[in-house]
């Protein structure tokens, strides 16, 4: 390098000097929330009115985190009774949501999902969908 | 040594370093022989975090086993994607669209960028430099908001597809990254004030921790650390594939092959890269991101060998396919793991902060040396 020995050091604290009256970039994460992409991955969500429980999402799973339960009427036609996520296992990848056939399945923007059992990792959506199903027609009268 | 010590017994002692040592970049752990602070010898102790990602591979569908790649080299899981897609397509003969293609491009070197600022970053901290650290770290951010918009996800990104892309990017991904492409050139400059041309920094890793070519090529070092060497070695420009070919760049090499010269060759390849996704993105043409492919591959009897440039090093993977939905047999060729191997004749001799300085600038992450 050219110049006065200690030249470089003067350059570099003449940056961060300059950064220093410049406009703060760190999020304040737990008293701001960060403004996620819509595509976000975080909790699973499905749409139980769309789900034929044909499996697919299961199936391209890579690491068997999805469990469907369902059973058949009268017309043999195959009904949608649960739909268990094992979020320790899950990689977030997107497979599932990408292979429905029927667009039930979606990413939601929720992603605090830390527990303090294993068991609170767990989620069947079926019975979250419909527990919101019902909180809305509560709502709506 | 003084003569008031020449009588003195000494021996050499034996030092563990890690695999909880925050330089190590990971779980890397290094037996050190050391005759008081000089290094004599390095025994590499690796695979704690060996997760059999190989036999993995054997369990699942082709598609599968993309997002486990992003589990390789978790710096760089777009390069890692790539690898693995552009292996599997070489095996079918699948032809990728155009505008995937161009993606591909953007995404591979945003990541070889990110990559290489974990690495300028890190080079820092590793000698005390916390506010080297910093910096890149606020442009790294602004990539990975880039891979969250187009995959949902920041470090594993999944985004890559056999026969083109997950999904065509959004709308705001466009002046997201046109933005942080102004804004790069200048972020390069900071990194150069901060830490290139700090006197310090030069001091610590000058003529520290050389790898000269023939000893690199004897190693199968590549990369960033043989380039640094002296020999211009890129896949990107030896062995294009993709479509690499069509697009105006350098190779930057050093001259000694010390730690400076391997820092110095990665802040240029972040210029090239940023060269690199200017002229793709002026050129990228509209059409379908994916190829019309069955949900379900059944690759023909057969085996190949892919090998791209990965941020590291050339990343390489070797499948074989018995005419099933799951490979027969994967092997992953994990350029952090070849370079590791010529560590312990780089740092013999210096003195033991020289090794943590050289055990930076080489790069490594563990992810990918495990496997």
């Amino acid at each position: 390098m050219s110049g006065v020995y200690g030249e470089g050091l003067l350059k570099g604290l003449g940056i961060t000097i300059r950064h220093f009256f410049g406009k703060a970039i760190t999020e304040q994460y737990p008293e701001r929330r960060p403004k996620l992409a819509p595509r976000f991955h975080g909790l699973l969500s499905l749409d139980p009115t769309k789900c034929t429980a044909c499996g697919t999402c299961a199936n391209f799973c890579p690491n068997g985190v999805i469990r469907i339960k369902s059973e058949r009427d009268e017309q043999k036609r195959r009904h949608l009774t649960g739909y268990e996520v094992n979020l320790l296992y899950c990689l977030f990848c997107g497979l599932c949501v990408e292979a429905c056939p029927e667009g039930a399945l979606r990413f939601t923007p929720h992603f605090e999902l830390a527990t303090y059992r294993r068991a609170g990792a767990i989620y069947d959506l079926y019975a979250l969908s419909r527990e919101a199903a019902g909180e809305r027609r509560a709502a709506g009268g | 040594m003084p003569e008031s010590t020449k009588e003195l017994y000494t021996e050499e002692i034996t030092l563990n370093m890690g695999p909880q040592h925050p330089s190590t970049h990971g779980v890397y752990r290094g037996i050190l022989t050391m005759d008081g602070e000089y290094v004599v010898g390095v025994e590499n102790v690796i695979g704690y975090l060996h997760r059999g990602l190989e036999k993995i591979a054997e369990n699942r569908t082709y598609t599968q086993f993309i997002p486990y790649t992003d589990r390789l080299d978790y710096l760089s899981a777009m390069l890692n994607n790539l690898g693995y897609v552009q292996a599997v397509e070489k095996l079918m003969g699948i032809e990728v669209p155009e505008r995937a293609e161009y993606l591909r491009i953007i995404m591979a070197e945003l990541q070889r960028m990110a990559s290489h600022m974990v690495f300028v970053a890190s080079f820092a901290l590793d000698l005390s430099g916390w506010t080297g650290w910093m910096y890149p770290f606020r442009d790294r951010e602004r990539i990975l908001d880039l891979f969250e918009m187009a995959s949902g996800s920041r470090l594993t990104t999944s985004y890559l597809r056999i026969g083109g892309v997950a999904e065509d990017v959004p709308e705001e991904f466009w002046p997201a990254l046109k933005a942080l492409l102004a804004d790069l050139p200048r972020c390069f400059e900071e990194y150069d004030g901060l830490i290139t041309g700090n006197e310090i920094f030069q001091a610590r890793t000058k003529g520290i921790g050389i790898l000269d070519v023939a000893t690199a090529l004897a190693y199968g070092v590549t990369g960033p650390n043989l380039r640094a060497a002296g020999l211009a070695f890129d896949l990107r420009k030896a062995r294009p594939y993709g479509i690499y070919s069509r697009f105006d760049f350098e190779i930057p090499t050093g001259q000694n092959g010390d730690s400076f010269d391997r820092f110095v060759v990665r802040i240029q390849e972040m210029r090239q890269s940023l060269r690199i996704i200017e002229q793709a993105v002026r050129e990228i043409p509209a059409g379908p991101v994916r190829a019309k492919l069955p949900k379900v591959l059944r690759p023909p009897k057969g085996e190949v060998y892919h090998q791209i440039e990965g941020s590291k090093g050339i990343l390489g993977f070797y499948l074989v396919s018995d005419g099933s939905t799951r490979p027969y047999r994967l092997h992953i060729r994990g350029p952090s793991f070849v370079n590791l191997g010529a560590f312990p004749l780089m740092v013999k001799g210096g003195t033991i902060q020289d090794l943590v300085s050289t055990l930076a600038s080489i790069d490594i992450v563990l992810g990918e040396v495990d496997r």
